[in-house]
């Protein structure tokens, strides 16, 4: 399947959309996409976080419709205006969080919708003889057939998403970040059915963080940025580093002023903590005035590290120092009084209240400062703390008592910052703070984050943003496989860091390229 | 009451304001997101509605303000009722009460015991009430936030557990003692002092119960931190465990309150039948149905995190009237049977205009 | 490659289709089997005339509507809906078709065909208002059952409706109907509960109900028609209602009165969530409904045969609920933990 085997065939295109447009609300996810996939081959899709890839694909698998733009498909013009006409299309999409359901067998889950039939019934014999040969493609053992889906691990689940696509007649299957929980052993696997697949003729449309593996298996790719498609070439014409230029727009990232041996006294010590099965063994320091930046691939346990400092999960074992005495904390309201605040990665799901007002955002964390009695709330306390981190945090909106729910991302996730800002924190733990939000709300909440840590406070900021990293921290700790694998200064390369991350070493030849 | 829309409590999105759209468009735009303006509005039409039919004669007894204060003594039960399901339901993942009749009936027998057969002073029988009601609605809370259960069935179960041990308890006999019939006196219609003489006569339970249950949950929703943390966990349940709100402990005070209100409704439901009826609360459709019905009414979502006092006092009223109405215009069994029809359509009206709010503007 | 591995015999596969069917009953129904097991010799021992045929024939008879509207329930409860508007559907469907029968003087199959005629038509308002009016059920089902109840008082007129002639004597009243001395309404809603687990179990509109219940995102996602579905379970609920009002009539004397289908929708639920159905969606069966409709029943009618008041019943069925759900809740979370 190399680049020069699919120009000299140059089938015709299974799938071209033209002048793709979408926003939700006021927020334009894409602006402009054009992307074109031909049968047989791996078109890689990349873009940093928020650069339109995953909308793009929701549109071809139906679950969105574009504003504007054409769809055609093997050269008819068509419209995908539900999941089932995707599906009728043969789209199958493997989404990044697995659709499945739970309470029902593997077996259940991979035919569900599309289950074979003897008359009225279901044909099990039938389902169990592609069952047996579906396992055996994606590499799970035939037992976990009877298996209900919700007691497999997650990289089960995705290899059982997988099995679900290929029992459809897929056509276009559209993978997103199959890998980024997967362990190198199951990426062989994983490569190996998309060989298979491709061999076949179908076009494998995927998505993934992980530049270096794109070389190992895409023919293509198109790099998005900002919700435009920017350049779409055959693999070989390009770098890691080119991809990473392009993803990024060319803007090499400037560090933080470097700290030196400015930073205070240690604040948070991880000693030899563990988590349960999400990670091991993690030791870390965070002095105060100090950026320490986690770095880990989706998966790697970065967040459930964080999850445990917050006290939102337990710890197996290891102890937690903070500011040298040992604590044990086993809630977020503990960890809240003993100054630690967190600002979670999901913002609509962990942090988001989101038909209230911002008013009530920000204070929601800090009760207790609303009250002049015990237990009363004064609105003139509310309205004061309000106005003042709206104005500190520049945070655009008509009112504070707007909902939360009028606001483009980058402002809700403002607002989301300023209610762990609202009582200073002695460790403040921002978990992706830029994820889904606009180039210049990044680029102010940075700034922020700095300057909290010019003030003294010591942050821990885990991410899986390469640039956010770079840019940010006063040293990088990676994380792979739920360990910390590696430490660098802040003027490390991206490739370094990646190559730590991803555990594959990226090769030599195609760097040079 | 009147300050309940003075200050947009922290439920009420207040949508940014936008130049250039003419005044019908944003007066429907009140019309379907403010519920409260929606009910004040209904409510007119009803009373400029029987104004008119009463001046043409056709009603069976005169329409005026002794008869609309008249009818306020059936808003003191439900009115308090649809308080304590307008604090379950807001407290989300499926926040919901069914055991409420059960609750009335079992801690009306137990007052009835109490103040009628034991000779306890009315303020102990009173505050025996108040501790059964708080300690089934503590069981409730246990179910629901410490173990899980479902609230729908926490409060199934509980329903057919408080009903059957009012019925138990009582030998199914309702409780009588001259103390209970004297005690009818708590429900009378009474002058108001100083400027009473203008005014209808006015039932007395909505001064001793139901005014006092307003203010406290209105004081509690939208001045206290707990309100706060309350609008917090139905907002969001995950995004409050990550603000540091305890949402266990806050989930199952609720259903206390919830409990806490049941048993000052069985209070007045015995002052109204002058009898402690092992029923009261349970008999026909029950008082959980119109308790919820009043809440949705009112704008509270069933999802929890959405809905004010203000709407649970205003569909109060325009149901308790819209009954009161039905009855001078269909008089006998036909009333009571229109009742029905009216709370239904009346119900699915209000629901399928929330969810189409919900989709024309987002939130509600 | 699994290709090159297709040596697998025609027995293996079969052996392999066995397996990945879904289990024929599930560990919650065997307990319900051994809990009214215990119960009846139980109350064999206390009371010997429970075990007559006196006894238990009765018993049956309460038992069939309850469980039959208990099968659409599990139905709608299964893709996480829930209607609270059956005791109203009860009363309209049973006062019409009463009415009817006095006033016209309907056959037999006739009678039948216009009580699940009526009852199918109240289910489908119900199915079109929750899965297109995007309502959630409960709220649309209370208003419903209120409207029911008015249209069926409507029809009542008087307190009750006398002189109904015995054309649904067939369904369970003396010899002509029962068959080897099982009342037929029990036997029609065994062959409908059977039917019902074959449907959920073999077929996939059964099994898509599941799907819908688990995860409604991601049923839509894999192409499956969720609100045609949802749409059917209310009408299906609507029609059992209709064949269960014909039970009700004929299990009474020859008059109907405005009591029937009180009360009636909270212990269908009951039976149902007893049964083992998760009330959050996603799990169900309806051989477990039939099992927990026979708890009840047998705890309704025991607590009178033993002389307790006939109230301490609903204690038991509050208490059951309790056990039920929160043993299984107990599970979940020790299988989470695991």
């Amino acid at each position: 399947m190399s680049p020069e085997n699919v120009t000299a065939t140059e089938p015709a295109l299974r799938l071209e959309l033209q002048g793709i447009v979408k926003s939700y609300g006021g927020v334009r996810a894409i602006r402009h996409a054009d992307f074109a996939v031909r049968p047989g081959t791996v078109h890689a899709l990349v873009g940093e976080n928020g650069a339109g890839k995953s909308t793009l694909i929701k549109i071809i698998a139906g679950a969105e419709r574009a504003d504007a733009g054409s769809i055609v498909f093997d050269g008819v013009a068509s419209t995908i205006a539900s999941t089932a006409d995707a599906i009728k299309l043969g789209v199958q999409t493997v989404y990044q969080e697995p659709q499945l359901f739970p309470e029902l067998s593997v077996a259940e889950n991979v035919f569900v919708g599309r289950e074979l039939k003897r008359g009225l019934r279901i044909d099990w014999t039938a389902q169990a003889d592609h069952m047996h040969e579906l396992l055996g493609t994606v590499g799970l053992p035939d037992r976990i057939a009877t298996v209900p889906v919700g007691s497999l691990s997650i990289a089960e689940q995705q290899q059982v998403s997988i099995a679900k696509a290929l029992a459809g007649e897929a056509t276009v299957l559209i993978l997103d970040e199959p890998s980024a929980i997967l362990t190198d052993s199951e990426i062989d696997v994983l490569f190996a059915v998309i060989r298979r697949l491709t061999a076949s003729g179908v076009a494998v449309i995927y998505i993934s963080h992980r530049l270096d593996e794109l070389f190992r298996i895409a023919d293509v790719v198109t790099v998005m940025r900002d919700g435009r498609t920017i350049t779409t070439e055959p693999i070989g014409e390009l770098s890691v580093r080119q991809i990473a230029e392009l993803m990024v727009g060319g803007v090499v990232s400037e560090s933080r002023p470097a700290q030196g041996e400015t930073a205070g006294e240690v604040v948070l010590e991880l000693d030899a903590l563990s988590g349960a099965d999400t990670f091991r063994n993690v030791s870390l320091t965070v002095r105060s005035g100090e950026i320490v930046g986690l770095y880990g691939l989706v998966g790697s346990g970065a967040g459930d590290i964080a999850s445990v400092v917050y006290g939102i999960d337990r710890a197996s074992s290891g102890r937690m120092l903070l500011s040298g005495e040992p604590v044990s904390i086993h809630s977020a309201s503990k960890a809240r009084r003993l100054g630690i605040h967190l600002l979670p990665a999901n913002r609509s799901a962990q942090g988001s209240f989101s038909f209230q007002s911002i008013a009530f955002n920000i204070t929601a964390g800090e009760l207790k400062l609303l009250s002049r009695l015990p237990g009363w709330v004064t609105r003139r306390r509310e309205r004061d703390i309000a106005r003042e981190f709206i104005d500190r945090l520049a945070v655009k909106t008509p009112s504070q008592s707007s909902p939360l729910s009028s606001m483009s991302g980058g402002n809700a996730q403002k607002v989301v910052l300023a209610r762990q800002l609202v009582k200073r924190p002695r460790l403040l733990v921002l978990v992706e703070p830029t994820q889904g939000v606009d180039v210049g709300a990044k680029e102010e909440i940075h700034r922020i984050i700095s300057r909290l840590a010019d003030e003294g406070t010591a942050v821990l900021v885990v991410t899986s943003d390469l640039g956010e990293v770079l840019r940010i921290s006063d040293r990088i700790l990676v994380v792979r496989d739920g360990e910390i694998t590696a430490e660098f200064r802040p003027d490390a390369t991206q490739v370094e860091i990646l190559a730590a991350a991803s555990g594959a070493e990226s090769d030599p030849t195609k760097e040079s390229a | 009451m009147t300050a309940t829309t003075e200050h947009p409590s922290p439920a009420a999105p207040a949508a940014p304001p936008e130049k250039g759209r003419g005044l019908f468009s944003r007066a429907l735009e009140a019309l379907l997101t403010q519920r409260v303006v929606l009910l004040v509005v209904l409510i007119v039409l009803l009373l400029v509605g029987m104004s008119i039919l009463d001046a043409a004669g056709v009603l069976s007894g005169s329409f005026n303000a002794d008869y609309l204060a008249s009818a306020l003594i059936s808003a003191v039960p439900l009115a308090m009722l649809g308080l304590a399901q307008l604090m379950v339901i807001l407290s989300g993942r499926g926040g919901i009460d069914l055991s409420v009749g059960s609750m009335v009936s079992l801690t009306g027998v137990v007052f009835g015991f109490a103040y009628g057969l034991w000779g306890w002073s009315l303020i102990a029988a009173l505050v025996l009430a108040i501790l059964v009601g708080g300690v089934c609605g503590a069981i409730n809370g246990v179910l629901v936030a410490y173990i899980g259960f479902p609230p729908l069935i926490a409060t199934l179960a509980t329903y057919y557990a408080y009903r059957s041990l009012a019925l138990v308890v009582s030998d199914q006999k309702p409780v009588n003692s001259p103390v209970i019939q004297d005690f009818y006196s708590a429900a009378q219609s009474v002058e108001l002092p100083l400027i009473g003489g203008s005014l209808p006569l006015i039932p007395l339970g909505i001064f001793t119960f139901l005014i006092p249950t307003i203010v406290i949950v209105w004081l509690l929703l939208n001045k206290t931190t707990f309100g706060r943390r309350l609008y917090a966990l139905g907002t969001n349940n995950v995004a409050a465990t990550w603000s540091g709100i305890n949402v266990k402990p806050n989930r199952m005070a609720v259903y206390i309150a919830s409990g806490v209100i049941s048993g000052l409704v069985a209070v007045v439901t015995v002052a109204q039948f002058a009898s402690a009826r092992p029923d009261a609360g349970t008999s026909g459709n029950g008082m959980a149905l119109p308790s919820i019905t009043i809440a949705v009414l009112g704008g509270v979502a069933i999802t929890g995190g959405i809905g004010r006092v203000a709407g649970i006092v205003l569909s109060t009223l325009l149901i308790v009237w819209i009954n009161a109405s039905i009855l001078l215009t269909l008089p006998g069994n036909d009333g009571t049977q229109f009742q029905l029809l009216a709370l239904g359509v009346v119900l699915i009206f209000a629901s399928l205009l929330n969810g189409l709010t919900r989709r024309k503007y987002g939130g509600i | 490659m699994s290709v090159d591995e297709r040596g697998v015999s025609a027995p293996a596969v079969r052996a392999t289709a066995r397996r990945i069917l879904p289990p024929p009953v599930t560990g919650q129904e065997l307990v319900l089997v051994g809990v009214i097991v215990v119960l009846w010799v139980l109350l064999g021992l206390f009371t010997p005339a429970f075990l007559s045929a006196g006894s238990i024939r009765p018993l049956l008879v309460s038992v069939a509507p309850i469980a039959l509207i208990g099968v659409g329930m599990t139905f709608i409860i299964i893709t996480a809906g829930i209607d609270v508007s059956v005791g109203g559907a009860i009363m309209l469907c049973a006062v019409v078709t009463a009415k009817s029968l006095v006033d016209f003087d309907l056959a037999l199959p006739l009678a039948i065909a216009l009580s699940i005629g009526l009852g199918l038509l109240l289910g489908l308002l119900n199915g079109v208002l929750i899965a297109y009016g995007r309502v959630h059920a409960i709220i649309i089902t209370f208003g419903t059952a209120n409207i029911f109840q008015f249209l069926a008082l409507r029809v009542f007129g008087s307190s009750t409706v006398n002189g109904i002639p015995g054309t649904f004597d067939v369904f369970g009243r003396g010899e002509a109907g029962r068959t080897f001395g099982v009342p037929h309404s029990f036997l029609i809603t065994i062959v409908i509960v059977a039917v019902a687990w074959w449907y959920l179990r073999h077929t996939s509109g059964g099994r898509n109900l599941f799907a819908i219940g688990g995860n409604a995102q991601a049923a839509r996602l894999a192409g499956i028609a969720v609100q045609p579905r949802i749409l059917a379970a209310y009408a299906l609920t609507g029609a059992l209602v209709g064949l269960a009002a014909c039970f009700f009539i004929a299990a009474g004397t020859s008059t109907l009165d405005q009591a029937v289908g009180s009360g009636r929708e909270l212990a269908v639920i009951a039976a149902v969530v007893i049964g083992g159905t998760s009330i959050l969606g996603g799990r169900g069966s309806v051989i477990g409904t039939l099992l927990g409709a026979i708890l009840v029943q047998t705890v309704t009618s025991g607590v009178t045969q033993l002389g307790w008041p006939s109230q301490l019943a609903n204690l038991f069925v509050g208490v059951f609920i309790i056990i039920a759900v929160g043993t299984d809740l107990l599970r979940q979370r020790a299988r989470k933990a695991s």
